[in-house]
């Protein structure tokens, strides 16, 4: 138990514990105007995180790894009943109501799928033909329950597992040449039979802003109007114009960053990513003693940085408005517990060095 | 992409590390320089977007100026309009809101929803007009009531008023909101959609004086147009205060005089060229275009035949009838074509150019001089005189006395009326000039047309001897209580001379003090010289003239023009009475009574 907490890496729990504290103080400014109380249920979340935290981070990471598969079905169950009875909470089925709290199930799917997978990459030698298309059914599945929700942000951010395992291992060129065409017919098609109009609206307008002021487009300018009013030192806590008039929508979830950007400016948003850079510094340099220990870290710390370098870029107009929020930043009690879950484990594989 | 070996080599942890941290590195670069080039290059630009997006300016209409006659009486002012407002966002029950609104309004169910379907677009914050005009019992009942309808607001706006109604309301004219065309007319408009603008009157001549100066208030705006707080204002300047040369007594003293009639009469100070009054018949209510005004109450007004819209002592244009005699006696002494010895023989009709041409007085008026054919107005003498004279010189001199061309009153809108000549007939009907309509025009018939205030200025004239006044309305114009511009008198010398300008007053004289038509006007003591005329109703307008002579609307306008006293004159009246029938006996007792009221006191 000693060893334990000699060990844990406190450095980079701060730094989450920070990341997640400060959001809560982003979530509060983003409520005000509307006296929305995101800001206390996002401190209960934020409570029961780190409760799970230590949960999991007790937990054997051999035990973790072996139930990933069963908890993967699970979660796919579930989506799947989802769809066939589910409620609606903003415009998507993909909230599920536990004991009066509502629940993003699609979040979850996140961390045992990195599991799963890190599994199957540690038992690979190639990714021939027949791998890959282990690998991409493992993610497509989700992902295909997560786009009927409908929620694209999560269904896209994993996604992001694909490049990540093209990276991670060697793939045939033929593999790859297929999985391209694969890729491009399945954009043709999803543009033209999945995508809802408001999501096709989304990515135009982030083509040409200008033409969409009053729709879409107006996100991303109001967006970056807020971030680029906020200067060198921000107006003030609670005086951002774009955020306190309402005029930066989805402040308190997508728009996050945009909210730091205007009331704290470029000083205390340029420490804001300074903190992630640490956090993902710390999360990929460390000795890693087993392949699919080593896997998972990849792909989950993969996911986070796909998931923080979209959400920023957005919001500055370098990239479409998907429904994609900040680790540990934005509002949402599912994201935050199933970063935390995730987090728990690598902080788990850093000790398993020092305790074996 | 490289990693190919089923158990991994810390070699290949470390290389996969390595490439991670430079991975980042280079990213959160580019996160970097990019929220640097947002936040700090651009900060400038977007500073200005996000100002922008949360302020608005909010003009504050300014009060018109006041109106005001010699005596300081007030004519035009601006009172407190309540306006009923529904709110949506503060309503419980749609249907007991439209109840109550209707019950408030006076207006249908059915109308008050679609005034609010009108705005279903609009925040639900947005005030909905309901009704301007809104009674002050109404008000109150509402203001005392408040809590029990949060839905209601009541809205105070300044709008036009004249506490006097239809007195001198052409004088006044209307103002309205302005239109699309006048807002992208020109690019100096200082002029807003929704802006109140003279129309017609005074309130359109002196328009840059009355409307004020517009203030304005700065406020901030959320995403939804809400006003969160007023950041600053600046107070509306009330327009400057009008002072008129109206005797608004008299005015009402002749209103009442007039009434029931259609018709002109204004009151000239020969003093000054002010006039004392101004009154033309039937009137209009000028409020009317300051409120919602319906369809049909529109074309109602707009399509009367009387034409109450028309201020007739500028606009309307007539035959001046023997009252342009006073012009050919003018012309035949100045051109020397008649001194007062010369004599015409009338024996009632007399054949000229194979037409016979009638004197009004069937029997005739025997030997008539200068001073007997005014005294009497002997169409027969004034014949011959046309004959003799040119109608291009007649003309010439009918321009002089200030026919044919605007009097340069300072009132919007004047008509010119017509003088014909060689040049017009050719120009208007690509025909030469037939002599015997010269016949005609010399007793102010044929073409010959005019406007009530360009025989008061030719009356005016001929009293002065030659002195023709600018007529005006304007007395001063105060700013704040000081005075920012103020008539002085103006008057321009007549190229005609000056005793001839004496013999025609004599028979001016006589035609009211000597038995003449004009004997009516009489008022011993007071020495008043005038003239009668009567005009016939144009041709065009009534082609069954002579059979239907009896009916009111075919009778012809009774005309008298006038000054008192005789020397050193103070007063010149025009009357003229729209089918009045026998100028003698309509128009000139009307003047009698004017002069009478002016000089009791």
């Amino acid at each position: 138990m000693k060893d334990f907490f000699k060990y844990f890496d406190k450095l980079t729990f701060v730094l989450l514990l920070l990341l997640a504290v400060i959001g809560i103080f982003l979530i509060y400014s983003a409520g005000h105007p509307t006296q929305e109380i995101y800001y206390l249920k996002q401190t209960a979340w934020l409570v029961f995180s780190l409760l799970a935290f230590f949960v999991v981070f007790a937990l054997k990471t051999d035990f973790i790894f072996r139930k990933a598969f069963a908890v993967y079905l699970a979660l796919l169950v579930i989506l799947a009943l989802q769809i066939v009875i589910g409620g609606t909470v903003a415009r998507t089925k993909s909230w599920f109501r536990l004991w009066g709290v509502g629940l993003q199930v699609s979040e979850f799917v996140k961390v045992p799928l990195a599991l799963y997978l890190a599994k199957m990459l540690a038992q690979f030698d190639v990714i021939n033909g027949k791998a890959f298309i282990k690998v991409l059914a493992m993610i497509t599945v989700p992902m295909a329950l997560i786009i009927l929700q409908p929620d694209m942000g999560v269904s896209f951010i994993l996604c992001s597992f694909v490049p990540l395992v093209i990276l991670l291992k060697r793939v045939k060129r033929s593999v790859l040449a297929v999985s391209f065409l694969l890729v491009l017919l399945c954009g043709i098609v999803g543009w033209y039979s999945v995508l809802k109009p408001y999501q096709k609206n989304r990515i135009v307008s982030f083509l040409n802003p200008s033409a969409y002021k009053t729709s879409t487009g107006y996100h991303i300018i109001q967006s970056k109007i807020a971030i680029g009013s906020g200067g060198l030192g921000g107006k003030g806590f609670l005086k951002g114009s774009q955020s306190q008039y309402q005029f930066l929508p989805a402040r308190h979830t997508d728009f996050i960053v945009s909210v730091i950007g205007e009331e704290f400016g470029f000083i205390n948003t340029s420490i804001l990513f300074f903190i992630f850079f640490l956090v993902f510094y710390r999360q990929f340099k460390f000795n890693f003693q087993n392949d699919e220990e080593f896997y998972f870290v990849f792909l989950f710390n993969g996911l986070i940085l796909f998931q923080f370098v979209i959400n920023v870029s957005m919001a500055i107009g370098f990239f479409p408005v998907l429904g994609i929020s900040l680790p540990f930043v934005s509002y949402g009690g599912s994201s935050l517990l199933s970063f935390f879950i995730g987090e728990a484990i690598i902080f788990r594989i850093k000790i398993n060095n020092y305790l074996a | 992409m490289y990693l190919s070996k089923k158990k991994l080599t810390p070699e290949d942890v470390k290389k996969a590390v390595a490439v991670s941290i430079a991975f980042l590195i280079v990213i959160f670069a580019g996160i970097f320089l990019a929220y640097w080039n947002i936040q700090i290059l651009q900060n400038e630009k977007y500073s200005q977007l996000a100002l922008k997006n949360i302020t608005r300016l909010i003009e504050l209409p300014a009060p018109r100026g006041l109106v005001v006659d010699r005596y300081g009486m007030v004519l035009a002012e601006n009172k407190i309009n309540f306006t009923l407002y529904l709110v949506r966002e503060n309503v419980e029950s749609l249907e007991k809101a439209i109840q109550m609104a209707s019950f408030f309004s006076g207006k249908s169910a059915a109308a008050i929803r679609q005034i609010i379907d009108k705005y279903k677009k609009y925040a639900n914050f947005y005030r909905i007009p309901i009704k301007s005009n809104l009674p002050r019992s109404t008000v109150i009942f509402i203001q005392s009531r408040q809590d029990e309808f949060p839905e209601f607001e009541i809205g105070m706006e300044p709008s036009r008023t004249y506490p006097l109604a239809e007195h001198a309301a052409h004088v006044l004219g209307q103002i309205s909101e302005i239109d699309d065309a006048e807002l992208n007319a020109g690019s100096a408009s200082t002029y807003d959609l929704g802006d109140l603008i003279g129309r017609s009157g005074i309130e359109k001549q002196y328009e840059p004086y009355l409307r004020g100066t517009k203030g304005s208030q700065t406020v901030i705006k959320n995403n939804v147009e809400r006003i969160q707080q007023v950041s600053s204002e600046i107070t509306p300047v009330i327009g400057d205060t009008v002072v008129l040369t109206l005797d608004l007594r008299l005015q009402e003293f002749i209103e009442n005089l007039l009434a029931g009639e259609n018709g002109v009469i204004a009151v000239l100070d020969l003093k000054t060229g002010g006039l004392l009054a101004l009154v033309s018949k039937p009137e209009f209510d000028p409020e009317v275009f300051s409120r919602e005004m319906g369809w049909e109450e529109w074309q109602a007004i707009s399509n009367d035949p009387q034409k109450p819209l028309q201020n007739k002592f500028l606009q309307g244009i007539y035959s001046p009838g023997s009252v342009f005699k006073i012009i050919m006696a003018l012309t035949g002494l100045q051109e020397k074509i008649i001194t007062p010895a010369t004599t015409v023989f009338c024996t009632g009709s007399q054949v000229f150019y194979d037409r016979v041409f009638h004197c009004w007085k069937p029997g005739g008026h025997g030997t008539v001089n200068l001073f007997s054919a005014l005294q009497n107005s002997c169409n027969i003498y004034f014949y011959n005189l046309g004959k003799k004279l040119d109608i291009d010189t007649i003309a010439r001199y009918a321009h002089l006395m200030g026919l044919g061309s605007l009097s340069g009153i300072d009132l919007p809108n004047e008509n010119s009326g017509l003088v014909p000549d060689r040049a017009w007939k050719m120009n208007a009907f690509r025909q030469k000039w037939f002599p015997g309509e010269t016949i005609s025009v010399a007793i102010g018939h044929g073409s010959l047309n005019a406007t009530p205030v360009q025989m008061l200025k030719m009356i005016a004239t001929v009293a002065l001897r030659g002195r023709m006044p600018k007529l005006h309305l304007l007395q001063r114009i105060e700013k704040q209580g000081k005075v920012v511009r103020e008539f002085v008198p103006e008057f321009f010398r007549v190229p005609i001379a000056e005793e001839n300008f004496e013999l025609v007053i004599e028979g001016l004289f006589r035609v009211v003090n000597n038995e003449g038509t004009g004997r009516a006007a009489k008022i011993p003591g007071l020495d008043i010289c005038g003239k009668t005329g009567t005009g016939q109703i144009l041709a065009k307008e009534n082609p069954r003239y002579k059979m239907l002579t009896q009916e009111k609307k075919f009778m012809p306008n009774s005309w008298f023009v006038s000054f008192a006293p005789r020397n050193n004159p103070r007063l010149a009246i025009v009357v003229l009475v729209e089918n009045g029938g026998d100028a003698g006996s309509i128009a000139a007792p009307l003047a009698a009574q004017i002069y009478k009221k002016y000089f009791e006191k």
